[in-house]
C-alpha cells in the first residue's frame, strides 16, 4: 500500500529530518508512529500529502510514485488521504455540516452527491444529530468527529491522523481511537501519529518508533518505547 | 458549470467580507479611469484647437489695384504650380469689397467710411491653401521669392507659431498626463495586489482546509481572479455613468469657447463607446488579473 524507500528529507540549512526512512505499510493496517518532539512524524505526514519534497529516496502509493508528484496532482493524491490534525482544523463560521460538505464543495462534487454523503459520514462518526452547530459549540472530541468526518467524504484509501488526540482529555481521546478502529475495520489504512504513550499501549497494533528522523523500532504489536 | 457558480460565490464572499477593502480598490481604479479620460477629453480639446487655428491660417498675395486680370490669372498658375500649394483662390476688387461688406455690416462707421471714399479702395487677392499647414514655412519662403510687378504686397499672417505653441502646450499635457497615468496604473496594481493580498489573508485557514481537502488551484485561485474581474466591471460601469454627466457639463463651455467650429466631445463619446470604454475595461481587467495572480500565487499557498 504504502512504500518508503530510502527517504531522507533535509531543508536549506542541510539538517536531515529524515534519514534512509524505509517502511511499507499493509492495506487495512492500523499503524502508529512514535517518537518524541523533533523525531520526523510530521515530516513523514507532510511528505506523505505531497506537502514537502523528499530529498532522496522514493515514496509509493499503491502504483503511484509521489516522489516527484506535479503540483497539479497533489489534489488528487489529497483526495485519496483523508487527514486529521490535532487542531481539528474546522471553519467556525461553519457548522460542522456545513464544514463537511465544503470539502466536497471545493473538489466541485455536485450538490445531490453532497447531501447523500454528509448525512452518512456524520453517522458514522456519530454526530447525525449535530451537524447544525456550530464548531464552538460541540466539545473538542466532536469536533475532532467532525474533521474526521470531513476527511472521509472523499471515500479515502488511507487515513492519517497527527496528534489527533493532543487537544483532547483522556475520555475523548480513547473514543477517537475506538472511532479510528472502527474506520479501520471498514477496510481503510490508518496511521496514527501520536505520542500518547497509553493509547499506543492500549492499541496494542504495529508500532514505529523515529528518532532524529530514524526508524529505531518498528514491531507487530508494539508499546511505547520512548 | 457548478464549479463556476461556485467560485462566483467565493468570490463575492470575498469582496462582501472585505468591503471597504473592496471600496479602496474600486476607488483607486475609477481615478486612474478619470484620469484617461481627462486625458483624452484634453487631446481631442486641443486637436481642435489646433484644426480650428489652422483654418485661420492666411496666406496671401494682393495685387496692384490696375493689374489685369489675365495677369493675375497668370501668378496663380504660377502658384499652383508650386508643390505645397493645395489650392489659389482669385478674389477681384469686387469680391473682396463684397466680403468687406458683409464682414463689416454691423459697423456703420466703416461702411460710411467706404462710402465716403467713392471708390473700391481694396486691391484683387490670391487666397492661398497649403497641402500641409505644419510645413507652410516652406511655402511662405517660395512666395517670398515669386516674381511679379503686379504683386503689389505679400500677407504671411503667420499662425505657425500659435500652432507651434498649442502643438507645445498638448506635447505637454499629454507628457504630464500619461505620467499620471502611470503613477494610477502602478497604485491600482499595487492596491489591487493588497486586495488580494489581504482577502488571501482573511481566507488562509479555508485555503488551508482547501488544499487538505484536495481543492485543485484553478479551484483556490479562480475566486480571486473573478474578484479582480468584479473590480474592473464596477469601476468601468462608474466611471461610465459618472463621466457623462462631466461631459455634458463641460460641453457648453467648449461650445462658447470654440464658437464657430464644431467640437463635440460628448458625441465623439457616444459614437466611440464601444472603443473608448472596451479598451478601457481590457486595460484595467488586464491590470486587476496581473495584480491578483501574482498576489494568489505568492500567498495562497497556505
Amino acid at each position: 500500500m504504502i512504500k518508503f524507500q530510502n527517504v531522507s528529507k533535509s531543508y536549506a540549512n542541510k539538517i536531515k529530518i529524515l534519514r534512509g526512512i524505509n517502511l511499507h505499510v499493509k492495506v487495512g493496517e492500523f499503524v502508529s508512529i512514535v517518537g518524541q518532539s523533533g523525531a520526523g512524524k510530521t515530516t513523514l505526514v507532510k511528505v506523505l500529502i505531497g506537502e514537502e519534497r523528499v530529498s532522496e529516496g522514493q515514496i509509493v502509493i499503491g502504483d503511484w510514485d509521489i516522489t516527484k508528484i506535479r503540483r497539479h496532482d497533489v489534489p488528487f493524491l489529497r483526495r485519496q488521504i483523508g487527514v486529521i490534525f490535532q487542531d481539528f482544523k474546522l471553519l467556525p463560521k461553519k457548522t460542522l455540516k456545513e464544514n463537511i460538505s465544503f470539502a466536497l464543495e471545493v473538489c466541485g462534487a455536485p450538490s445531490a452527491k453532497i447531501k447523500k454523503i454528509v448525512p452518512s459520514v456524520l453517522k458514522i462518526v456519530g454526530l447525525e444529530d449535530k451537524g447544525d452547530r456550530y464548531p464552538r459549540e460541540v466539545s473538542g472530541g466532536e469536533q475532532q468527529r467532525a474533521a474526521i468526518a470531513r476527511a472521509l467524504v472523499h471515500q479515502p484509501k488511507i487515513l492519517l491522523a497527527d496528534e489527533p488526540t493532543g487537544n483532547l482529555d483522556a475520555i475523548n481521546a480513547d473514543e477517537i481511537i475506538d472511532l479510528l478502529l472502527r474506520i479501520n475495520k471498514f477496510g481503510t489504512t490508518v496511521i496514527l501519529v501520536t505520542h500518547n504513550k497509553d493509547i499506543v499501549n492500549r492499541l496494542n497494533r504495529r508500532v514505529v518508533t523515529m528518532d532524529k528522523g530514524v526508524i529505531i523500532s518498528d514491531k507487530e504489536h508494539g508499546k511505547y518505547l520512548l | 458549470m457548478l464549479s463556476f457558480l461556485r467560485i462566483i460565490k467565493f468570490s463575492f464572499q470575498d469582496i462582501v467580507r472585505n468591503i471597504w477593502l473592496s471600496i479602496v480598490t474600486i476607488t483607486i481604479l475609477i481615478l486612474a479611469l478619470f484620469s484617461i479620460n481627462m486625458l483624452l477629453t484634453v487631446k481631442l480639446v486641443s486637436q481642435n484647437a489646433v484644426e480650428a487655428v489652422k483654418e485661420k491660417i492666411n496666406i496671401s498675395l494682393y495685387f496692384n489695384a490696375d493689374a489685369s486680370e489675365a495677369t493675375i490669372l497668370d501668378v496663380r498658375q504660377k502658384v499652383e504650380a508650386m508643390p505645397d500649394v493645395k489650392e489659389a483662390v482669385f478674389i477681384s476688387k469686387n469680391a473682396a469689397l463684397e466680403n468687406f461688406r458683409n464682414n463689416n455690416k454691423n459697423n456703420p462707421e466703416i461702411l460710411n467710411a467706404l462710402k465716403e471714399l467713392g471708390k473700391n479702395p481694396l486691391s484683387p487677392s490670391l487666397i492661398i491653401t497649403p497641402k500641409d499647414f505644419d510645413n507652410s514655412s516652406r511655402l511662405i519662403t517660395s512666395l517670398k521669392v515669386l516674381e511679379s510687378d503686379a504683386i503689389e504686397s505679400r500677407d504671411f499672417s503667420d499662425n505657425s507659431t500659435i500652432l507651434e505653441k498649442i502643438n507645445f502646450i498638448t506635447a505637454r499635457v499629454n507628457e504630464i498626463g500619461l505620467f499620471l497615468i502611470l503613477i494610477f496604473v502602478l497604485t491600482s496594481l499595487l492596491v489591487v495586489y493588497n486586495a488580494i493580498r489581504v482577502a488571501i489573508y482573511t481566507h488562509r485557514q479555508e485555503i488551508e482546509i482547501m488544499r487538505l481537502v484536495g481543492a485543485s488551484n484553478f479551484f483556490i485561485y479562480m475566486p480571486y481572479l473573478f474578484s479582480a474581474f468584479i473590480y474592473a466591471l464596477v469601476s468601468i460601469f462608474i466611471i461610465i455613468i459618472s463621466f457623462y454627466p462631466f461631459l455634458t457639463i463641460l460641453q457648453p463651455y467648449l461650445e462658447v469657447f470654440f464658437t464657430g467650429y464644431s467640437v463635440n466631445i460628448l458625441t465623439y463619446y457616444v459614437n466611440n463607446f464601444g472603443t473608448i470604454f472596451g479598451l478601457q475595461f481590457l486595460a484595467v481587467f488586464g491590470i486587476t488579473l496581473i495584480a491578483s495572480l501574482l498576489a494568489a500565487r505568492k500567498y495562497a499557498k497556505v
